[in-house]
């Protein structure tokens, strides 16, 4: 039995926005968690496992980046295209594989991370506060503000593509 | 120009304000329309996302794969020595690392083995309980008396109910005691404590134990209820929280119980 797996994964997932990379994620933080579960005082095993998923991912990213033998100029070029811009889509990401990912699945990838995860957590993984704050390491008022800014910044997205496409009225 | 009240708004939305604030919520979003709007655009956010987003699960391949990483890690700890072998054991075996209860664990996984391998027969007391639960989230019905001080609400029951529960705070470990009610059903007084965990409400009813022995793991109507004995009252905690959240209450209340017993 392992506890919290299918919510590790999902929360792997989302962080890495793709499928590929998330199970190599979880494999790391359940060795991880295991070498580490001393280091747990009874506190909540959830939200300690997302904490070391969550840092799994930080770690390789940041591998990625420093792997990558890219010029500083495409690196910079790099760095832009990870905060997704919605007013000119990268042509690549309008493929056909793209357009099938539900609309709001696409709206929530391209919110900035700090805000994405406080409400993916909150809403999906019904988390407390509390616990947010322990895997996103920030103090609870920041959880707050983060998600208030979050959810309004979903809701202009999906109002402005509701109006600006209309296939896509419900 | 935005309300000073958005995040207060927010965090009663959310389930993370006590009784009193929520109250106070309430009154200003009957003002305040901009607050109104805000808890419709809330409920509407959270509904589609939990109605469009895949509820994936872990593919099978990947628990295996972890399943023998794990198990290699720890004939390695084996080989190497000593200091690895706690923590080890401790992380594979979900009973001991579950918290104090190790027995109970072991109870608890034969419990749920059984649960999901037989249908279990009707049972009318379990009814009761949800029906009991249900109407408890109606608006005004969920306590009679609000606290979150155990030397209040405990007393409180002697004087409205047949039988005296384990009352406790568990707001560090994330349930936070909301308060108490005295209920009628299965031809008796019951006793229900209410906790808030996150979103959610549980309630953990109470009465003198009968002969009739109740499962300890059901599902009904979606909602989880677990039940167990404890001195001559029986307890059923039900919620629409994860098994996870409903064991962490029990365990909590199960140690709160011993510590309680006379000895």
């Amino acid at each position: 039995m392992l506890p919290h797996l299918d919510a590790a994964y999902r929360f792997a997932r989302w962080l890495c926005r793709s499928s590929s990379d998330a199970d190599d994620i979880v494999q790391e933080a359940f060795l991880r968690a295991f070498r580490g579960f001393d280091s747990l005082r009874g506190g909540d095993v959830k939200a300690w496992l997302l904490t070391i998923v969550r840092n799994c991912h930080a770690t390789a990213v940041q591998q990625q980046q420093r792997r990558a033998t890219v010029p500083l100029a495409g690196d910079h070029e790099e760095a832009l295209r990870s905060v997704p811009d919605e007013t000119s889509p990268d042509p690549e990401s309008e493929s056909a594989a793209a357009e099938e990912r539900r609309t709001l699945g696409r709206l929530i990838d391209a919110l900035p991370d700090e805000h994405r995860e406080v409400l993916l957590l909150r809403e999906m993984e019904d988390m407390s506060y509390r616990e947010i704050a322990a895997v996103t390491q920030v103090p609870i008022g920041t959880v707050m503000s983060r998600l208030a800014r979050a959810r309004a910044a979903l809701r202009g997205k999906w109002l402005k593509d509701t109006a600006g496409e209309p296939r896509a009225v419900r | 120009m935005q309300c000073v009240e958005v995040l207060r708004v927010q965090a009663y939305f959310d389930g993370e304000v006590d009784a009193v604030s929520a109250l106070e919520v309430e009154r200003h979003a009957e003002h305040c329309a901009e607050c109104r709007a805000l808890l419709g655009h809330l409920a509407e956010t959270r509904a589609r996302m939990r109605e469009e987003l895949e509820f994936q699960e872990a593919p099978p391949q990947l628990r295996v794969s972890i399943d023998r990483l794990l198990d290699r890690e720890m004939r390695a700890a084996a080989e190497g020595g000593a200091p690895r072998v706690r923590p080890t054991v401790r992380w594979r075996a979900p009973p001991l690392w579950l918290g104090a209860f190790g027995g109970f664990g072991a109870a608890l996984a034969a419990g749920l083995a059984l649960f999901f391998m037989s249908p279990l027969a009707s049972n009318p007391v379990l009814d009761d309980v949800v029906g009991a639960h249900v109407r408890s989230l109606m608006p005004q019905h969920l306590t009679d008396v609000i606290s979150t001080d155990r030397h209040t609400v405990k007393p409180w029951f002697a004087g409205h109910a047949d039988v005296s529960p384990v009352v406790a705070d568990f707001a560090d470990q994330g349930y936070r005691l909301i308060g108490g009610r005295a209920d009628y059903f299965n031809q008796q007084h019951v006793a229900a404590v209410v906790y808030q965990h996150g979103a959610h409400v549980i309630n953990v009813f109470a009465w003198v134990a009968g002969s009739r022995a109740l499962p300890e793991y059901s599902t009904r109507s979606g909602y989880r209820i677990a039940c167990w004995k404890l001195g001559n009252l029986q307890y059923c905690a039900i919620s629409d929280t994860g098994w996870d959240e409903l064991q962490g209450l029990t365990r909590l209340l199960h140690a709160a119980g011993a510590a309680d017993a006379p000895r």
